[in-house]
């Protein structure tokens, strides 16, 4: 029988100090969460020597000099087309792929899996900061193997040719490359539980792995794709060093390296700090208020299973 | 008997072909970013490299493991470690629960707005690194938040004493006794500067030109002067300047946590919650009970993600408080930065660095991995 | 299908590639930091030389802080150095192998004599530079230790800038009980201390002749002199002189707490005159023009039992510097650069900004604000100067004496202790 189920009550008294003690932990972890956000924006139009003077006060008077200087110094209408490009781009490589490997290794037995799928486990554990400096050796031998491979074949006479170093290809293979082992993990523990008899009925109907990928187990895998487009997108948007490596020019540049500028040494000009930051902080914030039904639905959606 | 075969070979073909051309783009565009990396990793980590040209340059060649033998005795390199397995154990045993929490709660409504909470409670992990410093700074400096209200307080206390002083003295009397007493709340590091403490500041009392009638005055300055200090002396000391950063640690990525949670909770399928609630179980049961087994891969799945990221924490600390001071809140990712980056790189020290940080991740997740094959659930 | 992608994206690229260049490129990896005064002015300036010289592809890369040695760190091991870039005299950082590996020319043999004899002797002199060769130009001469002093302030409360130690001792009290600090030295980046005010001590107390005997093993760390010129260091913080709590002050945070009147002398390099000057993009300057009269540039007061009275720790500032294996047209364009850049205009133009005071002799200017004025001035009093201890010592040990001297502000290590632990490293050196 299963009409309205009946709530049975617990123990008020339990059940009271666990909301409110909910309620506080929330709270504090959402005022730390907001109030720097708030602080931030004030600050960013206050000059620096205003904040040099008072620190948390409202500003003595409002300006909008930061902004504008730290848009031009930093150049941030390129950067910030080029994060668009580098993080929806990388995002999207990297759920495709690892969704089509997750696929690959869950569904289709393979004595090669567990090697190869253990290498990529092994790859959660590595920083890129030890691997900086490796991997731009790396490409530029690429590029320079590359380089002379197309001089030998007469295609064309290149000083400095490059196919990885210093483009936007090569950063976006990078990205999804460097995203692909948490992403492959998940995806694949993911889809374990999609049940098998999904995949024989349609393999008994005739439909070949690609199509059973493509209509199937990609939309199944909506809410594991989300969850690893909320991990990826923000790594991606933030990051740095990768690409402060492998990108020297200005036109390629995404917005993080634009608002390290801003972090000198000797001195701060933190007014234009502040501006270069929340330039950097707005689409993100944008983007997760924006599609954050999309998101909970994204993810609820793959409640219901088939 | 033959179509079958037939049919049989065609379909493992197919599947071969599937598996790789799945597999192989994957695993090609990893390789290219990482394989080669890692093997000059592995290979720096052996050599006596110096720096400068790698391939072409001065040669070097493979020495063995002196590296990690030097790091086995390098006390900064335990410190190190220590300090990670705080950030571990805040975030396996903090993030984790903390998320599950908070993410039960909200997935069982037991709050209100839940939709909004796991906004909020996810945004710190976008916020960049760099705010997230000058907040640090801001409210834990010797000029900060925090050291304002504590100065403030202080004052207040002393300033308050020095009026019932004056008071039991019958007004603005200087004496020896009363600049005793004076001393007696005073700061002791103010005192250590004074040669002569009570001569001194009796000195600089009856010289100071202050008088019964600007009482304020005197208490002010004399405040200015000998009131305590709070100054953060925690941040300098060992272990116990971990304690603000796990805190931080732990208000950044819980929020991660709670969507990976809550997404896999809402999987479940609400019936079986609810006729457990019928059959009389309270929310602490349906948890432990049902939410958890059907849980456990999910859970052993974040643990695995929470103990590589927080042995590769980096951009944080870095950001609040480079390592320091004196180096107290280092961790492997900031010493092994040190090596490579600053002043004269030891790229060899730094990548044996980063493959113990690769040996005790894998220590730990297989410990994980064993405590959820004995202890976990069976999912659906 | 995604071979057949991967193809046509090849294909497309290599076209894209093969286009011929006719202008001579010349790779420039430039340090410019955006929150330093004048960067706006110094970008234009570039622009002016791209548009004058037609002939060269500058391809400039400017980056700042981590960023700039990380990259750098990665051309060296990959073997691509640039063919210009920001160097340092000695191992800071990327510099570290530039100049300990020699990768960089002598611009003594590059640089035309005449432009070269305008730079003061200082700055040319090849013992600031580890390589022991002018491998970059020192744009100026700096002297890390300048004390900036509120005369103002110390004027209204009746007393005045303290001209040796006992007098500096003296001023505690009188300025406490106001509420203001006596010397403000920010030392939560740990090299502040050390560069800024350290440096001058062991220049005063011992000169640069113990340094080069400990490095010689002729002395030790642990002999009683050094040890002594930490002890004074230490009574800086037991006399109250220092605050404690301004170990854990961050470096950025000094100029605002001198500015308002919270310190009355504050100790720091001279590039730190900057931070006071007015911001052209908004106008505002941290100490108005208009009140940098009442504050004075002095020398560190006058240390009881000094061997050298009145000097002061200075270093070859940065500058640029051209990678060792240019040759033709690529070194032509490469000292056109050079030129540029050192040339009387670019230098004046720095000097205005308040970027550095150059080390170039033969500038005047009429836009200087009045406190930018005042450091030729401070120069001149200075006698001596003397080694700046990070640009004199190996890392390994200078990095022991940083966090040495933010645990003796603390009180948490002797100087006994301190001296030991850098003797230590010295030894590990051979």
């Amino acid at each position: 029988m299963s009409d309205s189920p009946r709530q049975i009550k617990a123990n008020p008294l339990w059940g009271f100090l666990g909301k409110t003690a909910a309620y506080i932990v929330m709270g504090v972890f959402a005022f730390m969460t907001i109030y720097p956000i708030i602080w931030l924006c004030i600050n960013s139009f206050k000059t620096t020597p205003d904040y040099m003077l008072d620190k948390v006060g409202l500003p003595p008077t409002w300006v909008l000099a930061n902004y504008v200087g730290a848009w031009t110094i930093g150049s941030f209408d390129k950067l910030i087309g080029n994060s668009i490009l580098y993080t929806l781009a990388g995002a999207a490589g990297i759920i495709f792929f690892s969704v089509l490997a997750g696929f690959g290794f869950a569904k289709i037995r393979s004595r090669a899996t567990a090697p190869i799928y253990g290498t990529f486990v092994i790859g959660i554990l590595l920083s890129i900061t030890s691997l900086m400096v490796p991997i731009f050796l790396e490409i530029s031998q690429i590029d320079r193997l590359l380089g002379d491979l197309v001089q030998n074949l007469g295609w064309g006479k290149t000083t400095d040719f490059h196919l990885f170093y210093n483009t936007q290809f090569g950063m976006i293979l990078i990205y999804i490359g460097s995203g692909l082992p948490i992403a492959v993990y998940l995806c694949t523990e993911y889809i374990k539980s999609i049940p098998d008899s999904l995949v024989e009925a349609a393999r008994i109907d005739g439909a070949g792995y690609f199509r059973i990928f493509w209509r199937i187990v990609l939309p199944m895998a909506a809410p594991i794709a989300t969850t690893v487009a909320i991990i990826t997108v923000p790594n991606i948007w933030n990051e740095f060093a990768l690409i402060n490596i492998v990108v020297s020019d200005n036109n390629l540049k995404s917005l993080p390296l634009g608002i390290m500028r801003f972090n000198g040494t000797m001195s701060t000009d933190y007014g234009k700090q502040f501006a270069a930051l929340v330039i950097g902080l707005a689409p993100m914030l944008i983007f997760y208020i924006a599609f954050r039904k999309q998101i909970t639905n994204g993810v609820a959606g793959g409640a219901v299973k088939g | 008997m033959e179509v079958v075969v037939a049919l049989t070979l065609r379909n493992n073909a197919e599947k071969r072909r599937a598996y790789w051309s799945f597999v192989t783009p994957a695993f090609f565009l990893y390789l290219l970013v990482f394989a080669f990396p890692i093997v000059i990793s592995i290979l720096l980590s052996l050599s006596d490299y110096n720096g400068g040209k790698m391939f072409g340059g001065t040669p070097w060649s493979i020495i063995g493991f002196q590296q990690y033998s030097k790091l086995f005795v390098d006390p900064s390199f335990w410190l190190a470690l220590k300090n990670n397995v705080y950030i571990v154990l805040i975030s396996v045993f903090g993030q984790l629960p903390l998320g599950f929490i908070l993410a039960y709660i909200i997935y069982r409504k037991i709050v209100k707005w839940g939709e909004g909470w796991q906004a909020v409670l996810y945004v710190p992990a976008i916020i960049s690194v760099i705010v997230l410093g000058i907040m640090w700074k801001l409210v834990f400096a010797s000029n900060g938040l925090i050291a304002d209200i504590e100065n403030h307080l202080l004052a207040t206390s002393f300033s308050n004493g020095l009026g019932s002083i004056l008071a039991g003295a019958g007004g603005f009397h200087i004496t020896d006794g009363v600049v005793q007493q004076i001393l007696k709340i005073s700061d002791p590091q103010v005192i250590a500067s004074f040669a002569n403490p009570v001569q001194d500041l009796k000195d600089l009392i009856l010289g100071g030109g202050y008088d019964a009638g600007h009482l304020d005055v005197f208490k002010t300055e004399m405040t200015n002067l000998l009131a305590p200090k709070w100054s953060p002396d925690f941040m300098s000391k060992q272990d116990v300047a971990m304690i603000p950063i796990m805190f931080v640690t732990l208000w950044c990525w819980t929020g991660m946590y709670l969507i990976l949670f809550l997404a896999n909770m809402q999987k479940i399928d609400s019936q079986i919650i609810e006729a457990a609630r019928i059959d009389g179980a309270n929310e602490l049961q349906v948890m432990s009970r049902v939410i958890i087994p059907s849980l456990s891969g999910v859970l052993a799945n974040a643990a695995i993600l929470c103990i590589a990221g927080s042995l590769n924490t980096f951009a944080l600390i870095w950001a609040m408080t480079a390592g320091g001071p004196m180096n107290i809140t280092q961790v492997l990712a900031i010493y092994m930065y040190q090596n490579a980056f600053i002043g004269a790189p030891n790229f060899p020290l730094a990548n044996a660095i980063s493959m113990a940080i690769v040996v005790f991740s894998l220590l730990l997740i297989a410990l994980t991995m064993y405590v959820e094959k004995k202890f976990g659930g069976k999912e659906e | 299908m995604k071979k057949l992608a991967f193809v046509v994206g090849l294909l497309a690229l290599i076209i894209a590639g093969a286009t011929a260049q006719d202008k001579v490129p010349v790779k420039f990896l430039y340090y410019a930091d955006a929150t330093q005064a004048g960067y706006a002015e110094d970008m234009a300036n570039w622009d002016k030389f791209k548009a004058a010289n037609p002939g060269i592809d500058l391809q400039m890369e400017i980056l700042v802080n981590q960023p700039y040695h990380q990259k750098l760190s990665a051309y060296i091991s990959a073997g691509q150095i640039p063919d210009i870039m920001t160097v340092w005299p000695t191992t800071r950082d990327s510099s570290a192998l530039l100049q300990g590996q020699k990768l960089l020319k002598d611009l003594k043999k590059v640089l035309p004599a005449d432009l070269l004899s305008k730079f003061s002797a200082s700055a040319l002199d090849v013992k600031q530079q580890t390589s022991g060769q002018i491998s970059e130009l020192p744009q100026s001469f700096t002297y890390t230790t300048t004390v900036y002093a509120n005369a103002g302030l110390l004027k209204s409360l009746g007393l005045k800038v303290p001209t040796n130690y006992a007098e500096l001792k003296a001023l505690v009290p009188k300025l406490k009980v106001k509420g203001i600090q006596t010397l403000l030295l920010p030392d939560a980046d740990k090299w502040p201390a050390q560069s800024c005010l350290f440096s001058t001590i062991s220049g005063r107390l011992l000169g640069d002749e113990f340094i080069d005997a400990v490095k010689a093993h002729k002395a030790k760390f642990t002999d009683k002199s050094f040890v002594g010129a930490l002890a004074f260091y230490q009574q800086l913080y037991t006399d109250g002189v220092i605050d404690k709590a301004d170990v854990n002050l961050g470096y950025g945070d000094g100029p605002g707490i001198f500015a308002s009147g919270k310190a009355a002398l504050f100790v720091d390099g001279d590039w730190r005159v900057g931070a006071y000057l007015t911001d052209k993009s908004t106008g505002k300057a941290l100490i108005d023009p208009a009140a940098q009269k009442d504050f004075e540039l002095v020398n560190f007061p006058a240390i009881p039992g000094e061997k050298n009275k009145n000097s002061a720790s200075a270093i070859a500032g940065v500058g640029l510097g051209i990678n060792k294996d240019l040759t033709g047209a690529k070194l032509e364009a490469a000292k056109k650069v050079l030129e540029f850049y050192y040339s009387k205009e670019t230098m004046t133009m720095k000097w205005e900004t308040g970027a550095f005071v150059p080390a170039r002799t033969d500038l005047s200017s009429t836009k200087l604000e009045p406190l930018a004025v005042k450091l030729p001035a401070y120069y001149k009093t200075v006698v001596k100067t003397t080694y700046v201890l990070d640009g004199a010592l190996d890392p390994s040990v200078f990095n022991i004496l940083n966090d040495g001297l933010q645990a003796i502000g603390l009180g948490v290590k002797t100087p006994a202790d301190v001296a030991a632990e850098m003797q230590k490293a010295q030894d590990a050196l051979k």
